[in-house]
């Protein structure tokens, strides 16, 4: 147990010899691997940022439906049960016309001729409404028609669907846009990334080749051999994960001002905060894995005897 | 103390580069190999640090087949064997010191004993005085002597040395016969493959020679070439 320690904490120090001794090849193989993961990861933070930005805008999407004045209260309540029931519905408010017309006032307050306009009336102008959320937008549609279909149709004054509806549809072809293109571009990035990690590893492992031959024939077991490159690769990983973060951090700052108020009303820098960590695990994990999995793979064909 | 049985080594495409050669080796003794170049010797050296295995008969160390060691045995096995070479074989990115040490790092033996043993080592075949130096810093016999150094360390019951000397200038040479010889002279088996005539006529040592694939000749205190004397001294 003490000499597989010995052991360990010699092949550590072996493998962290290799890295700076071979300080150009280890600057190149690093590179490649955070040039790689630098691709995937900012691929990654534009499609979730942009659908949280899309997923933004898709709440603020509503659809209202307003009553005939001579409609009741409790009879719009009524309606509103019976609505809450359809499974595409997320969400539904009721705004009576007195509450609009706060609204409608404190929306103003500033413009004294809409005062004085609104003064003319003895009674209040605006409409009782319903105001519907679907799940998701393409649900609007469905929603419409059924309550033009409903039972309940005749005490409708009007739905302010039509305006929104291009709206409305042009924010699901961005949706379905952004993910299709995140998704694609995130495989080939993925792919291009592994493929190029692996072979600048095979390659730095090509240039220890005799190596390999000479440590075997002082009797170092395989494992003994291999450790060192293991951890070669993982200090490739460790490296090149915090050059990325590092990169990322500068790419946001960059485009901090561009993006202002556009993810959760903040810009992309608050998302990289907010999710440093996250991010931070991630380029871990996968230049870890990337690092000594390619390094695991490119050694075992000269270690056959 | 090695024996060689009926031994043959044939490579893929039916090059035959060994054939069955029978050879026993006492413990103590200081054999030199000779012969043409691909005649054989470096395949023989190779089933002996089991870097090749024989194609047909056994080659034993001590009474053991080294067919019998499994692979994973097979590290401790080599660390009774110290091997030099023509080309050194040092590791390029360590020091004369680390060279020698990393025989021992990878037995496991701990760091006092290596601090202490590394050092001794390398005052035996002079070195003492360059142990921080990387191989490029070194002459070809200063790397051969680090060699010596990493092969002795372990303190082998056997040396085999293939073309130790065919890099080097005649006073390189001639010292690291005499390091050999030394370390012969303490009780260790030393197998010397080489095309020096004049090293092997001045050990007057036991004498193989090795043609196509055959041993030839065996002879105790033998000459570079008995056989073909007149052939020799025409050229």
């Amino acid at each position: 147990m003490e000499m597989k320690i010995t052991k360990l904490q010699r092949t550590f120090k072996e493998g962290l010899n290799n890295f700076y001794r071979n300080g150009w090849l280890s600057f190149a193989t690093v590179s490649i691997l955070a040039i790689s993961l630098y691709i995937i990861s900012s691929t990654a933070i534009i499609s979730v940022a942009s659908s949280i930005a899309l997923k933004n805008i898709q709440d603020k999407i509503d659809v209202r439906v307003y009553f005939n004045p001579d409609v009741e209260d409790n009879k719009i309540q009524e309606i509103k049960n019976k609505l809450a029931e359809y499974q595409e519905i997320k969400a539904i408010n009721f705004v009576s016309k007195d509450r609009a017309l706060e609204q409608f006032k404190i929306d103003n307050a500033e413009n004294p001729k809409i005062k004085t306009a609104l003064d003319q009336f003895d009674e209040n102008p605006l409409l009782s409404s319903l105001v519907i959320n679907a799940k998701s937008p393409d649900q609007y549609d469905i929603i419409v028609s059924a309550i033009s279909g409903s039972s309940f149709a005749g005490e409708v004054s009007s739905i302010d669907y039509k305006q929104n509806k291009d709206a409305i549809n042009r924010l699901i072809t961005i949706i379905k846009i952004v993910e299709q293109v995140g998704l694609t571009l995130g495989i080939v990035f993925i792919f291009i990334g592994v493929l190029i990690t692996f072979n600048a590893i095979r390659l730095t492992m090509y240039a220890h080749k005799q190596e390999f031959e000479i440590m075997r024939l002082v009797g170092a077991s395989n494992i003994y051999i291999r450790m060192p490159f293991i951890f070669e690769g993982i200090f490739y990983g460790v490296s090149s994960a915090v050059s990325v973060i590092l990169a990322l951090f500068i790419t946001s700052k960059f485009l901090a001002p561009v993006t202002q108020g556009s993810i959760s009303g903040g810009d992309v820098m608050d998302f990289y905060l907010g999710h440093f960590f996250v991010i931070f695990g991630l380029l871990l994990v996968s230049g870890i894995a990337l690092g000594t999995i390619s390094a695991a793979i490119a050694i075992r064909r000269y270690l056959k005897i | 103390m090695l024996k060689f049985e009926n031994v043959s080594k044939i490579y893929p495409g039916d090059f035959v580069a060994l054939e069955d050669i029978n050879l026993k080796i006492e413990q103590g003794e200081f054999v030199s190999i000779v012969g043409h170049s691909g005649a054989g010797k470096s395949t023989l050296l190779k089933l002996l640090y089991a870097e090749e295995r024989p194609t047909s008969g056994i080659v034993s160390f001590n009474e053991r087949s080294l067919d019998s060691i499994n692979r994973k045995h097979l590290p401790f096995y080599r660390r009774n064997v110290g091997t030099v070479f023509q080309d050194f074989k040092l590791l390029p990115q360590k020091t004369a010191y680390e060279n020698v040490a990393y025989a021992l790092e990878v037995a496991g033996e701990p760091d006092e004993e290596i601090a202490q043993r590394v050092p001794e080592i390398l005052d035996i075949v002079g070195m003492s005085n360059k142990m921080g130096k990387y191989p490029r810093q070194l002459s070809g016999g200063e790397q051969q002597r680090v060699c010596m150094a990493r092969a002795l360390v372990h303190h082998p019951l056997l040396i085999i040395a293939d073309e130790p000397t065919g890099n080097l200038d005649p006073i390189s040479t001639w010292e690291i016969i005499q390091l050999l010889l030394k370390i012969n002279s303490l009780g260790t088996t030393i197998l010397l493959a080489t095309h020096n005539k004049v090293i092997v006529d001045k050990l007057s040592r036991r004498v193989v020679e090795i043609e196509d694939g055959k041993v030839i000749r065996d002879n105790e205190k033998g000459k570079y070439s008995s056989v073909r004397v007149g052939a020799q001294s025409l050229q």
